[in-house]
């Protein structure tokens, strides 16, 4: 035992540093809860309107806009012509603007999309399950993510057209 | 402990054993190495004297750290510091406890200017702090250091036992007699042995030495806890795994089938059951006053996902793994998780209307259809008309603009907006707004909106007959979902606990050691506990052997009872 004394004290303390750095780590930067800025954002994995399922890895290297909205909420739809002229102006920029419609139906979708003529993708989450993985409480909540799939800013609340263009240009040219 | 040990110590003994540094009693003969041969103090018998592993003459920072986390005085700081903190988390209720509440204005709302800072300070969430699980596992290094650098050479010095001590040895210790006898050494001692194993004792002779021991397993008590304690803080640890917790309260309608998020099962809610104490039943000051319920009950049926599972384009398939009536502390169990009843809303939910569409002139009717609050159809048809489903609004308002459109998406007060085409009908068709529920149908003046859209010559009309043509969803259960596949380790981690506590404290490690030599014999006696019992044993013992021995005249001093 004695020749094997100093190895052992290294792997039991390596040990320690592991497990305890584990359990410290998820401690500080809220593991398992919902995302904050800085950390990685949730996977999604929903139905968008064109019928395929869409998941945020589709989007990977690209700055994501994450909007989660609903038909019902007089901000979500007074803020869709700005989400909708930003995404026209940045898509070819590796930019791209999801909406998230939360716990409505299809139709209810469809007809609101036809009516605004918004032109970007939108997924539908009819059980709230990217509502409650990004833990989005009031709408309209918005994930700016960027290109390395992390959470930049969120936002909550109606975003106007200046804001949204100056954190977008923020992110493309750093 | 002696800690301060002089820079060069000459560790060998004179039995000719070397001992290695901070070695306080030879770990051959047991002679006090380190204090004045003539002092008359009893023996400091903590580890039998071994030094412990992490004492060394030249310390490197692995030492320091090590040496740092095996002191028990650190760990009892760690676990003070431990304690203080707990308490702070006490003084307002956790963030945990609540299911909706937003912390950042909750505590200041409800506790004032104390709340916002207990807020701000972050400990509403004590629990779940970095410095917090910091002090946990800075306690589980100490319980794993501290018990390593200890029991190894306890154990080699238990297993090591020399029967022949220092007589110093002997003399030193709390128990202790030096008497005559005439007997051959070598017979005395031969003769001492049934006795003591009479007593238990396991026995072991060298000539005119004797060693005696019993219930030496007691010393692993303390180590044996450690281990049930490090058990214990892993499974806690491991709780924050993937897949290893999960709690959550979801809503299940009364008949609709609901996707458990991160799993792959789903639960239906059957029927649930709400049952009040009717007023016989209930003592006479809380008649006509209070409303007590007797049963909550949710028929749950869980289905697993077998195909399709999480790929929203596709309709998962679904197998019956599980059903259960959920009542208070009676979940529905599947494979480590539960389902506990929670609350529950007595609201009834609109799911669907099946109107018939009929000719309010002759009364004549053309057919009935299903109309889902949830993803209708979009086309109907009823006899010679055919619908078409244009708009639908689940709570109809108006906004500023005037515009019709949904103030929520729950089915409160639905609408639906149909074009119709048919005989009779202009070409392009007619618009019909509907209402399913009939005080809405007032409120916002259906017939008026349809005069309009369809013109006073307008003949259609939906009707719902009566309400077998309306399907509720009557109530929704609240259930808490649960998984905790940790928790078994929690309870073995327990278990070993106990085990441990018992080990060390029903049971004593005694042990005897005697010389008899030139005429004289020297007996100590060492015990971990209860001194008291030890020395009338002892002084059985002796009488058994014709020498007359009072427990008081054995005791040495030394402060222990």
């Amino acid at each position: 035992m004695g020749k094997a004394r100093k190895p052992v004290q290294i792997i039991i303390l390596a040990l320690i540093v592991l497990l305890g750095g584990y359990a410290i780590g998820t401690s500080a930067f809220g593991g398992g809860g919902k995302p904050e800025e800085g950390s990685r954002a949730p996977s999604i994995e929903l139905l968008g309107l064109d019928g395929q399922t869409h998941t945020l890895d589709e989007y990977k290297g690209k700055l994501v806009v994450l909007n989660f909205w609903g038909s019902w909420c007089a901000p979500c739809v007074k803020e869709m012509p700005a989400l909708e002229a930003q995404w026209q102006q940045w898509k070819d920029q590796g930019v791209v603007v999801v909406g998230v419609n939360v716990g409505e139906d299809q139709m209810t979708v469809q007809n609101f999309v036809n009516g605004t003529g918004v032109d970007f993708p939108i997924l539908m989450d009819p059980d709230r399950e990217a509502v409650r993985r990004y833990g989005v409480s009031p709408l309209p909540t918005t994930f700016f993510i960027n290109a390395k799939g992390k959470v930049d800013t969120i936002h909550i609340g109606q975003l106007d057209l200046s804001t949204l263009s100056a954190q977008i240009g923020k992110l493309v040219n750093p | 402990m002696n800690g301060r040990l002089p820079l060069i110590v000459n560790t060998k003994c004179e039995c000719g054993h070397q001992n290695p540094v901070g070695t306080v009693l030879c770990e051959a003969c047991g002679k006090p190495l380190l204090d004045d041969p003539e002092s008359g103090e009893t023996l400091e018998m903590r580890y039998d004297g071994m030094a412990r592993r992490s004492q060394k003459a030249d310390p490197d920072v692995i030492d320091r750290v090590w040496n740092f986390f095996s002191s028990v005085k650190i760990a009892i700081y760690l676990i003070v510091l431990t304690l203080l903190g707990s308490t702070l988390g006490t003084i307002f209720p956790q963030e945990s406890t609540f299911l909706n509440i937003d912390p950042s204005t909750y505590y200041e709302q409800r506790y004032g200017t104390a709340g916002e800072i207990y807020y701000r300070l972050g400990l509403s969430h004590t629990y779940e702090s970095w410095w917090f699980i910091t002090l946990l596992v800075m306690i589980g290094a100490s319980l794993v250091i501290c018990s390593l650098d200890r029991v190894l050479p306890l154990y080699k010095a238990l297993s090591r036992q020399k029967i022949r001590k220092h007589r110093r040895f002997l003399t030193r210790q709390k128990v202790v007699l030096v008497t005559m006898v005439a007997e051959d050494p070598e017979v005395w001692t031969a003769r001492a042995v049934q006795p003591l194993k009479k007593q238990g004792y396991r026995v072991f002779t060298d000539g005119g030495a004797l060693l005696a021991e019993k219930h030496r397993f007691s010393r692993w008590g303390p180590y044996v806890i450690h281990i049930g304690l490090i058990v214990f803080l892993l499974a806690v640890l491991a709780r924050g795994l993937p897949g290893l917790n999960m709690d959550q309260h979801l809503a299940f309608p009364q008949g609709d089938l609901i996707h458990i998020p991160d799993t792959s099962y789903y639960l239906k809610n059957e029927k649930f059951t709400v049952e009040f104490y009717s007023d016989e039943e209930m003592p006479e000051e809380f008649r006509g006053k209070k409303v007590l319920p007797k049963l909550y009950e949710t028929k749950a049926v869980l289905y697993e996902c077998t195909e399709d599972c999480g790929d929203p384009s596709k309709e998962p398939k679904l197998t019956k793994v599980a059903s259960h009536p959920i009542q208070v502390n009676d979940p529905l169990s599947y494979k480590g998780m539960k389902a506990y009843q929670f609350d529950y809303d007595l609201t009834p939910v609109l799911r669907s209307v099946t109107p018939k569409l009929v000719n309010s002139r002759t009364g004549d009717s053309y057919g009935a259809f299903k109309l889902e609050m949830k993803n209708p159809q979009r086309s109907f048809s009823a006899g010679p008309y055919t619908l078409e489903l244009k708009e639908k609004y689940m709570e109809f308002g108006l906004n500023e603009a005037g515009q019709p459109i949904s103030k929520s998406p729950y089915p409160n007060s639905p609408a639906f907006l149909f074009l119709i085409k048919g005989p009779n009908l202009p070409a392009g068709g007619e618009q019909y707004f509907y209402f399913p529920k009939q005080n809405d149908k007032a409120e916002f003046q259906q017939d008026a909106i349809n005069d309009k859209l369809g013109g006073a010559g307008r003949f259609l009309e939906l009707e719902v007959g009566d309400m077998s043509g309306v399907d509720f969803s009557e109530s929704t259960s609240y259930l808490n979902i649960r998984v905790d596949r940790a928790m078994p380790f929690v309870w073995i981690g327990a278990g070993i606990v106990m085990l441990g506590l018992v080990l060390g404290f029903y049971w004593q490690h005694r042990r005897i050691w005697l010389i008899v030599e030139g005429g004289e014999l020297t007996l100590g006696g060492h015990t971990n506990k209860n001194w008291f019992g030890f020395r009338r044993e002892v002084s059985f013992f002796l009488n058994k052997m014709d020498i007359t021995a009072d427990e008081k005249s054995l005791d040495n001093g030394g402060g222990q009872a």
